[in-house]
């Protein structure tokens, strides 16, 4: 009774956007009027519907993150780094003007690397919070490394990551998807991840080999437009120009696509809690179609539908992700973490994402 | 005694348990009457809501993390009177209710706007103008060692500046070796005319319009007052986070902008008219940067555009000032103005536009 066996479809998404739509729209109006205030309590609303209708095994998640916590993370980040940035940025203005370039590229230099650091430190930050606000059978998750070291690993591995021509990335990528996981903990439990950048690089190798195919396909493109016409442009071979120009764009975009859902695929494959593991099924054609649906849905609705983004990223995200393994419930105790009272507000002002 | 089911999780392990409540005093005992576990006693008032999604209950303790209790349905009469109502919007909205609540909002963000934007007007002349000189000062220094300096242009600028300026309001007006065509007023009093404006103007009564209309940003500290506001509404929108925020910040900005725009155009007029100096031919400057005639490259305008929000109706303004039967005198003799226009080209030392940083 004690242990439940799950197959591949560990999780499962109950929610209906028909549902959401109330939060949303409230949310939206209620953002507007505070000035943007409204948006930590925003936040912590669709989350928690998120959250409860996402059941894991045998039972729901449940999101216990305030509104409050949120703003005031968003303060702090402001007074502590917000600040200080405007300062500097003000005092290497001046420098400019006055002549004194070299001291004004240092200053920006030294701000410049200052940001990165903080970009992992708040990426850490932010994984951490949110397992810490997340409960499942009256357990939650957590952390007790603060993330600095991680925000040094962030700096070097990123720098390491942009040498040979940017051939390094994948490594760069996957190793910090694991140094963060891996200090990572639900209930007693600490995550393992242990992904592997190898079979990533292949459809990094894309990347690579693009600039050629491109060449190859402007050189016959070229002839065959001199061969059909000679002297004056037709509009037939403008048209083609700028088709050509427009399919450079969207494979490019369609071999970071293929590149991330592999990336994605391997990394979550490679994490474990305890008797469980991890997977993730979404292949380069579904997040396509995410993509071509948000796009659709902003777009079709002049910008209003982008409230509808994080449910249907995260409904993508859970229906998507699958577990293998058993969990013993009686094992499975409360988490010893420590909780900070302020939320991702770091993460929040450089704006990226937390898994 | 009531046999409806909650299911319930310690907070100590993930184990779940079927259980009843027996009601206490002033709450209740969770007993699982399978295997006769019973847990410690919990009074109503410790209970928060965790969640009510669906058909799904639950809620927690204030002092015991994890602890839960929560049912599918609805609970008989005698439990759900005692469970806490949950929060919908947050404590604040649900207190007063949705609509009541944004209405209250819209206003208070309403004066909060006006505030920020009324604000800077009232305490930019507060503020000593001795902290404004030294936060000039402090910006610009030699601005890069980039202004024009010869003995016949300094003179020539200097006699511009006395029949444009005759009461000295602006602390100090420099040429700079710089090919756009604009003027900046910064702080502390401090204007600095490019020299692409020099280049561009086809006498040096349009550089005196110009100047006149910087020296009104000068006289109504508008820099000063713009860098406030731009202050306050960073601090006050920066919350909306993306776009949204600054795209609202540059539209109330700009606004604004053009109210000071039009004032330092009054200003201009009028120190004109004090110099007997023609306002047509910065009429004629202002035709030629809109592209109603020859001159001026698309980027020129732009920059002049940017900054200074150019419209025919600035243009009428100007024709519209000609006195009829005044007697105009040109702003510089033909030698000044050549000294002028030449300063920037003449002065061996001055550093080269875009040559250290910028």
């Amino acid at each position: 009774m004690d242990e439940d066996e799950i197959g591949r479809d560990g999780f499962a998404f109950s929610g209906s956007w028909r549902a959401y739509a109330p939060i949303a729209f409230t949310n939206l109006a209620l953002t507007i009027v505070t000035l943007g205030i409204y948006r930590f309590w925003a936040t912590t609303r669709t989350r928690r519907y998120l959250w409860a209708h996402t059941r894991f095994i045998d039972d729901q998640l449940e999101w216990t993150g305030t509104g409050k916590e949120l703003f005031i993370g968003f303060l702090m980040v402001l007074v502590l780094i917000g600040v200080p940035f405007m300062i500097i940025n003000f005092g290497a203005q001046a420098l400019v003007l006055q002549g004194q370039t070299g001291l004004a590229g240092l200053l920006t230099l030294a701000s410049f690397v200052t940001i990165l650091y903080m970009i992992g430190l708040a990426r850490f930050r932010a994984l951490r919070y949110r397992l810490s606000r997340s409960w499942w059978h009256g357990i939650r998750g957590g952390s007790d490394d603060q993330g600095f070291g991680y925000g040094c690993s962030y700096l070097w591995k990123s720098a390491v990551g942009s040498l040979a021509a940017g051939l390094m990335i994948p490594w760069s990528m996957m190793s910090l998807w694991n140094e963060r996981w891996n200090k990572m903990s639900f209930g007693p439990h600490m995550f393992e991840s242990a992904g592997d950048y190898r079979p990533v690089f292949k459809r990094f190798l894309l990347f690579y080999l693009f600039p050629f195919i491109v060449f190859a396909a402007g050189a016959l493109f070229a002839v065959t437009a001199a061969q059909m016409q000679q002297g004056a442009v037709s509009p037939l071979a403008l048209l083609g120009g700028v088709l050509f120009v427009l399919a450079i764009y969207g494979s490019l975009g369609l071999i970071a696509l293929a590149f991330y859902a592999k990336f994605f695929r391997e990394a979550v494959d490679g994490l474990s809690l305890a008797g469980l593991n991890f997977h993730f099924y979404a292949k380069t054609k579904e997040w396509l179609l995410l993509f071509l649906g948000d796009i659709a849905l902003v777009v079709c609705t002049l910008g209003i539908g982008s409230i509808f983004l994080s449910y249907r990223h995260w409904k993508f995200f859970v229906t998507h992700m699958g577990c293998t393994g058993a969990i013993y419930t009686d094992e499975l105790t409360q988490s010893q973490t420590k909780t900070a009272r302020h939320g991702e507000g770091l993460l929040d002002a450089f704006d990226v994402g937390a898994i | 005694m009531e046999d409806f089911r909650f299911w319930h999780y310690d907070g100590e392990s993930a184990v779940r348990r079927s259980v009843i409540l027996r009601l206490l005093g002033d709450g209740f005992m969770p007993e699982d009457p399978d295997s006769g576990w019973s847990g410690d006693p919990v009074r109503w008032d410790r209970l928060t809501v965790v969640g009510r999604e669906g058909d799904r209950s639950a809620y927690g303790h204030r002092e015991r993390p994890g602890w839960r209790i929560g049912f599918s349905g609805e609970a008989p009469d005698s439990i759900a009177r005692h469970l806490p109502a949950p929060e919908r919007y947050g404590r604040w909205v649900d207190r007063i209710g949705f609509w009541p609540a944004a209405g209250a909002f819209t206003l208070a963000a309403a004066a909060v706007v006006f505030v920020v934007l009324q604000v800077p007007d009232w305490l930019a002349p507060l503020i000593p103008s001795s902290w404004e000189d030294r936060m000039g000062d402090a910006m610009v220094g030699d601005f890069g060692g980039r202004f024009c300096s010869t003995p016949a242009g300094d003179a020539a600028l200097v006699a511009l500046v006395r029949k444009v300026d005759p009461q000295g309001e602006a602390r100090d007006v420099a040429l700079a070796n710089i090919p756009i065509v604009n003027a900046v007023t910064l702080p502390g009093g401090r204007i600095i005319l490019f020299d692409g404006l020099i280049q561009q103007a086809k006498s040096p009564d349009e550089v005196a319009g110009v100047l006149g209309h910087e020296l009104g940003h000068v006289r109504h500290r508008d820099t000063l007052t713009g860098l406030l506001r731009q202050l306050g509404l960073t601090a006050v929108l920066g919350s909306f986070g993306g776009n949204a925020g600054g795209y609202l910040n540059g539209v109330l900005s700009l606004s604004y902008g053009r109210k000071a725009e039009s004032s330092a155009d009054g200003v201009a007029i009028e120190q004109m008219r004090g110099a007997a100096i023609s306002p047509l031919p910065t009429a004629g400057f202002f035709a030629r940067l809109g592209g109603e005639e020859e001159g001026g490259t698309g980027a020129q305008t732009m920059t002049w555009l940017s900054s200074h929000p150019l419209s025919t109706e600035r243009r009428k303004r100007f024709e519209a000032a000609v006195a009829k039967g005044q007697d105009y005198r040109p702003a510089l003799d033909p030698a000044q103005w050549q000294a002028l226009r030449r300063s920037c080209k003449a002065d061996p030392d001055v550093a080269k536009p875009w040559g250290r940083g910028m």
